[in-house]
């Protein structure tokens, strides 16, 4: 069900009004239900009928028909957009006459009350939410931290979860199904399996030097790209050129003999990875999951161009081409990216640093799986690929270009904080570990001794249980477990298996699986299991557990105190994360990548395409954690970047990888969500934008009226690269036909102000097309050091009408017009936070609750921290 | 972690090798290892909801064995080289048809169809064989494919009730066979695993192991259907919808376990055809659904189901090779080729392999024989995809062909380009052949206006 919201804040405040001055009990929703609604049949003859009877039927709307059937969702929708129609003044249209205000009043509180009735009496006996299962992000947070695990890979075994109402947590949508149910049952078992441990003495914790020189990869390259000097990685003694290795008239390293030299030895790249040139520490393999400190020795450097006198026979003097005696010390700082890769190519970004000019040690402290390897990307580097004539480095100017030095890769772990584990310990105390000699047990090495199984078995549940569940346990829970446990036993299978076998029936089972509420007001857990789900998108901690246990959460006081911890803990992360991948669609910034004909230049990295969710991230945790004013989602003066977002944006620039607070010129486009690159890539198709895509998503998304969904049959517009008619002449057409026109008064303007910003965000005076030759293509080096294949067409109009007709000559004209309305962009970020946290739509009757949020935080410029604390301390947020 | 053994290497199986060679991975391999889980992933989606045909066999003694496979490849074929521009019998076959020359009379193209009210472009290949509309919109709720609604009655009467293959499937994001309360069941990507479930048998030891861990997981179901059901006592009637729903489903895989215990008892067909092995890269795609033709003919071949859907799921494919041909970027950025010549180029090379790979599966079964009749003639299958055009990402208008399955064929059924015929009248057509009465299915407003059975 998606329920028109209101246009207007006199809409709130007349069903504030409603809300107040209503007795539910006097509108017994069920007992009038298909029946028309009492006290609008004579407003509607006169004010509605000339449009909306069986003749006309404007908007499909034939309202002297039209029933009241609470029950029917889409019945119910209807008549809250009648209501919102009426009381915003959209309806009867400007043309007709105006009824009397109080016959208006009358009409309008003729719908809500009945409407509020309706939902008042269902909340009442059901809850706004309907009980759901753990999606299965929360699955595998709550499995990371339940078995002290946080490197577990839990989400992917598991179905993608439906989304109803943007969001992945809606009780009506998170179905139930055996194919889930065996997926839980793999999903456990397996995480289960990967805790227990593998050997019964610690492994040992060493500390392992990786040579860059020792490995393979760097060593092959010398030879395989002899005559592509571009590719080639370069053998240095600080920042010497070791030329003589090339000719083989030295050792590619002087070894373990002369540690002092080779602590020297370096190689130092200046291509980054692209295809078949690919780089990585392949001497070091991750033995087994845990906690590793990796420690990189790494410094930048400057090459040469090739001399005159150099140049080959025929081919002129080309300084593009680096000489590989020629190397100095760098001129900037670098900005490298780690990641762990699993064969084939599955890239887990771990950590980015700056390499300095200087040999620094760069220290990451990561969560690593078995068998993971160490990859690197050198993000500014130019990646070369094969095509029509040989690659260029875009960054080799007449002077020379950039590198970067690795002398070596360190690598300390696992690290451990006790043998066995926690994770282990948690499942099966302090019994003791022997050598598996089970027929059964043919993939595990070792056996957990116990001497009387019944009883340890019962005495580990227990324990297990009753960190599990987020609710008191009982005995009743161990027996209903214990069984399952026994019946292995029986079958003579091992204590350990047995022992799988009754943990993961606890993992499966729904007090686990489902968030347990009851109509009314929340108990401690389910606060507790809400406000952690909220606000870490895990299960509650040891203090909400304890709070909740001596029953202290539903204080306010330390309701509130709980909330700021949360939002202050470093797994908050987890709540930015899953909430912006689904408010702003950040989940989907992997999809449809540019063109590479009309956008090579956007294939020159991939650290733009990293730092854009990352810039989004950043700027949303920053107006959290310094409560700012919820307008800075359509205009800030400040920023988030790194220093490829600042390139991109066209910002004054500055080095370093890592996201900071930039100030923003006073007339930059840039600064709130809708101009981050982020934005506009998910809201385009990687070929070309439509201001139609553009726009309904930001009606939805950021303003809070979703446009309806288009008729059957609207015809679509083929997009054409080929430049000959930009997207606007193409949609002029729907423009004129009068019933199109009236959603697409409202749906364009947003994305009429955005055509300026290309597939990726990036600024555009003129569309890009396809260059018919390469003689009509745009000057420049692109995708894999080729030249650009695009040409510049038609100019951009960005200029645009609001939906009641002031015109704006830009998008900051646009943002100022949008900034007018306050209220709606607090009231729905508010609802967005609202359905994310109860796991329900906000419907009709929790608008005044919504409304008392606002007031609260009025004063303060509606501060995002506030809303949060505000929804938290709401009857939203406190009744199921 | 675990790794899998590494595949069967080609060589061991070279010509001139002796056929009795035992597969060089023993079935011990989806044995081991697992406790409860017991290789869940593969069973739960081979294994679709037969608990619910009522009243045995639908099929009297005597009457045929029918099959449906259902083809959608995600990003669709290019329409200007699809669609015949004569309509009826006579009609001329579109360059893309002419790879189907030699079945011209076994088969059925279609234009001016679609699913009503399926719109939303990419997301639509959930509900290719569903038809359930609005697939993007934010209350979106899947319903069951006409594969499954197969499965539900005749899949008791095999070893799988149904299969779902994928080609590059992303697991959770696409898949065709959704089960009746609207879950996807994620696709099998792996032929080699296919083959092995459906053809290497394990030994006495390793099937009473098998046996055993399915005790174990039925064990395991019994205490969680148990808190279901006693919590179901104090919930509201909502909720206790949600809870019957989880309650349905432990006793849905229950039954499945139960089912899967039965049939190990059943040795598993032998056949000629030697294992497969997966081809390393996704870029090898085209070889993929070659591999993924071949299981589904051998599936029937062998009785081993009677139902199979496969999405060629070109959308999560990265740049493909085969041939001569060479992708320079991935599928999905190539399908929308904004009318660029290089890339309509690759598009169309693409687009004939399809067909010519699409020819091979139709020979195969053609040449197969059962009971005297081809084996085509008892397979009906439906090829096409969710979209019209990748580049307009329009869900009306779609290129659709049905084969086989004992149907008059040879002709184009022509229908209104701007007011399309509904598609899921095709499944009515295909349901009611496989022997089951109904009149409806999603959208549907009754069986195929001008296709008749034989």
């Amino acid at each position: 069900m998606r329920q028109s919201h209101p246009t207007r804040s006199r809409v709130q405040q007349a069903i504030a009004k409603v809300a107040v001055g209503l007795c539910a009990a006097a509108w017994p929703g069920a007992a009038i239900a298909a029946a028309p609604l009492p006290g609008t049949a004579a407003f509607i003859e006169q004010h509605c009928a000339a449009c909306h009877d069986e003749t006309e039927k404007k908007g499909e709307l034939d309202l002297t028909a039209l029933k009241f059937e609470p029950t029917n969702a889409d019945n119910f929708a209807t008549w809250v957009k009648v209501f919102d129609r009426a009381s915003s003044g959209e309806m009867p249209p400007k043309k007709k006459p105006r009824p009397a205000s109080a016959d208006l009043a009358a009409f309008t509180h003729a719908v809500a009350a009945p409407l509020l009735a309706h939902e008042q009496e269902r909340a009442a006996r059901e809850g706004r939410a309907t009980r759901r299962r753990l999606n299965r992000e929360e699955y595998e947070n709550a499995l990371r931290d339940l078995l002290h695990a946080p490197w577990l890979e839990i989400k992917d075994r598991l179905p993608e979860d439906a989304v109803a109402h943007n969001y992945n947590k809606i009780g009506d949508a998170l179905e139930m199904t055996h194919v889930q149910v065996a997926r839980y049952l793999d999903a456990a078992d397996y995480a289960l399996r990967q805790v227990i441990a593998h050997q019964a003495e610690r492994p040992a914790t060493t500390v392992t030097r990786y040579y860059a020189r020792d490995q393979k990869t760097f060593q092959s390259n010398i030879a395989k790209y002899r005559n592509e000097q571009e590719r080639m990685v370069i053998p240095v003694l600080d920042v010497k050129a070791q030329y003589e290795i090339y000719e083989k008239k030295a050792p590619i390293t002087v070894g373990a003999a002369d540690p002092a030299t080779r602590e020297r030895e370096a190689f130092v790249e200046i291509a980054s990875q692209y295809e078949s040139y690919e780089m990585w520490f392949d001497a070091f393999t991750v033995p087994r999951a845990g906690r590793y400190k990796l420690r990189f020795n790494t410094f930048t450097a400057w090459v040469g161009p090739e001399k005159p006198e150099q140049a080959a026979p025929g081919k002129g003097h080309r300084w593009w081409i680096p000489d590989l005696r020629d190397v100095s010390i760098g001129r900037r700082t670098e900005p490298v990216t780690i990641y762990a890769e699993t064969i084939p190519h599955n890239l887990r970004v771990i950590g980015k640093f700056d390499a300095q000019i200087e040999p620094t040690v760069h220290e990451l402290d990561v969560w690593l799986v078995a068998g993971e390897t160490i990859r690197l990307d050198l993000t500014r580097l130019f990646r070369s690929r094969q095509g029509a004539g040989r690659f260029r480095n875009p960054l080799a100017t007449e002077e020379g270009a950039p590198g970067v030095g690795f002398r070596w890769l360190e690598v300390e772990g696992p690290l451990l904080d006790a043998w066995p584990t926690a994770g282990h310990r948690l499942l099966f105390g302090d019994l003791p570990l022997k050598q598996n000699d089970h027929p059964a047990l043919d993939d595990f090495p070792l056996d957990v001794v116990s001497t009387d199984p019944r009883r340890d078995a019962a005495r580990l549940l227990r324990h297990f249980l009753a960190q599990a569940y987020r609710r008191p346990t009982t005995e009743a829970d161990v027996q209903r477990f214990l069984p399952v446990v026994e019946n292995v036993l029986r079958a003579g299978d091992p204590f350990v298996e047995a022992m799988i076998s009754g943990f993961t029936s606890v993992l499966c089972s729904p007090d686990f699986v489902g968030l347990e509420e009851k109509p009314g007001a929340l108990d401690d857990h389910a606060l507790a299991a809400r406000l952690s789900f909220f606000l870490q998108n895990t299960a509650p901690d040891a203090e909400l557990r304890a709070l909740a246990a001596a029953g202290k959460l539903r204080q306010p006081a330390v309701l509130r105190a709980q909330t700021d911890r949360l939002l202050d803990s470093p797994k908050s992360a987890q709540f930015v994360n899953a909430f912006l991948d689904y408010w702003l669609d950040l989940r989907t910034m992997s999809g449809a990548a540019p063109d590479p004909i009309l956008y090579g230049d956007y294939y020159l990295d991939d650290l733009l395409n990293d730092s854009a969710p990352e810039e989004t991230r950043a700027f949303f945790t920053e107006l959290v954690r310094r409560d700012l004013p919820t307008r800075n989602i359509v205009d800030s003066d400040f920023a988030m970047l790194n220093e490829r977002l600042a390139k991109h944006y066209g910002l004054p620039l500055f080095e370093g990888v890592a996201m900071r607070r930039v100030p923003l010129p006073a007339a930059s486009v840039r600064g709130g969500l809708l101009t981050q690159a982020s934005i506009l890539k998910v809201t385009a198709n990687g070929t070309s934008t439509s201001p139609v895509k553009r726009g309904a998503w930001i009606l939805d998304r950021i303003l809070g009226r979703p446009p309806s969904p288009p008729p059957p049959n609207t015809p679509v517009v083929e997009p054409d690269t080929r430049g000959a008619k930009t997207i606007r002449e193409q949609l002029d057409q729907h423009r004129d036909v009068a019933s199109c026109a009236f959603c697409h008064r409202a749906i364009d303007p947003p994305g009429f102000a955005l055509e300026s910003f290309d597939v990726m965000g990036g600024w555009r005076d003129r569309y890009r097309a396809t260059a018919e030759n390469a003689a009509a293509a745009h000057e420049g080096i692109a995708y894999g050091g080729q030249k650009l294949l695009f040409r510049f067409a038609q100019p951009v109009d960005a200029t645009g009408e609001m939906a009641d007709g002031r015109k704006f000559s830009d998008v900051r004209e646009f943002k100022r017009f949008l900034l007018e309305d306050e209220a709606q962009l607090a009231r729905n970020l508010t609802q967005q936070l609202a359905v994310y946290a109860t796991g329900a739509p906000v419907g009709f009757a929790d608008r005044a609750a919504i409304e008392g949020i606002l007031a609260r935080t009025r004063a303060g410029g509606y501060g995002v921290r506030s809303l949060v604390r505000e929804l938290v301390q709401s009857e939203l947020f406190l009744k199921k | 972690m675990k790794t899998p053994p590494a595949p069967a290497s080609a060589a061991s199986f070279a010509p001139g090798c002796f056929v009795a060679t035992p597969p060089a991975v023993s079935r011990r391999h989806f044995l081991r290892g697992a406790g409860v889980a017991l290789s869940l992933p593969l069973l739960s989606s081979m294994f679709s909801p037969f608990a619910r045909a009522a009243g045995g066999p639908p099929i009297g003694p005597g009457s045929k064995p029918r099959r449906f496979l259902g083809i959608c490849n995600n990003l669709g074929l290019l329409p200007q080289h699809f669609f015949p521009t004569e309509t009826g019998r006579g009609y001329a076959l579109s360059p893309y048809l002419q790879h189907l020359a030699a079945h011209r009379e076994d088969f059925t193209v279609f234009s001016g169809v679609s699913h009503p009210d399926v719109d939303g472009g990419h997301p639509a290949d959930v509900c290719f064989l569903s038809a359930a509309p609005h697939p993007a919109s934010s209350g979106f709720r899947n319903t069951i494919s006409v594969d499954q609604v197969m499965a539900e009655h005749v899949g008791h009467l095999t070893r799988f009730p149904s299969l779902t293959l994928g080609v590059n499937a992303k697991l959770g994001r696409h898949s065709l066979s959704i089960t009746r309360s609207g879950a996807q069941i994620p696709c099998e990507n792996s032929a080699t695993e296919v083959f092995r479930r459906m053809f290497v048998q394990g030994s006495p030891a390793e099937i009473a192991a098998q046996k055993r861990r399915l005790d174990r997981g039925q064990s395991v179901l019994d205490a969680v259907a148990g808190q279901a059901r006693d919590l179901q006592r104090s919930v509201t009637a909502r909720d206790r919808d949600r809870l019957d729903q989880y309650f349905t489903s432990v006793r849905d895989l229950e039954q499945r376990m139960q089912m899967s215990r039965a049939w190990e008892d059943t040795p598993r067909p032998v056949v000629s055809a030697r294992e497969p092995v997966d081809p390393a890269s996704p870029k090898e795609y085209m070889a993929k659904v070659k591999l993924m033709y071949d299981m589904a003919r051998l599936a029937f071949e062998t009785d081993s189901t009677r139902s199979v859907s496969l999405l060629l799921d070109s959308m999560s494919s990265p740049a493909i090779e085969f041939g001569e041909h060479k992708f320079s970027d991935p599928y999905h950025l190539t399908s929308h080729h904004g009318k660029n010549e290089s890339k309509l180029k690759l598009l169309q090379a693409a687009d004939h392999m399809h067909l010519t790979l699409f020819n091979e599966l139709l020979t195969g079964l053609k040449s197969t024989h059962e009971d005297g009749d081809s084996l085509l003639d008892r397979t009906m299958i439906v090829y096409g995809s969710n979209m019209n055009s990748a580049n307009t990402h329009a869900t009306t208008n779609l290129p659709i062909i049905f084969a086989g399955g004992g149907f008059r064929h040879g002709q184009h059924l022509a229908f209104d380009r701007d007011r399309n015929y509904p598609l899921p009248n095709l499944f009515v057509s295909a349901l009611q052949r496989q022997g089951i009465a109904t009149e409806k299915f999603a959208t549907a407003t009754g069986t195929m206006r001008g296709l008749d059975m034989v």
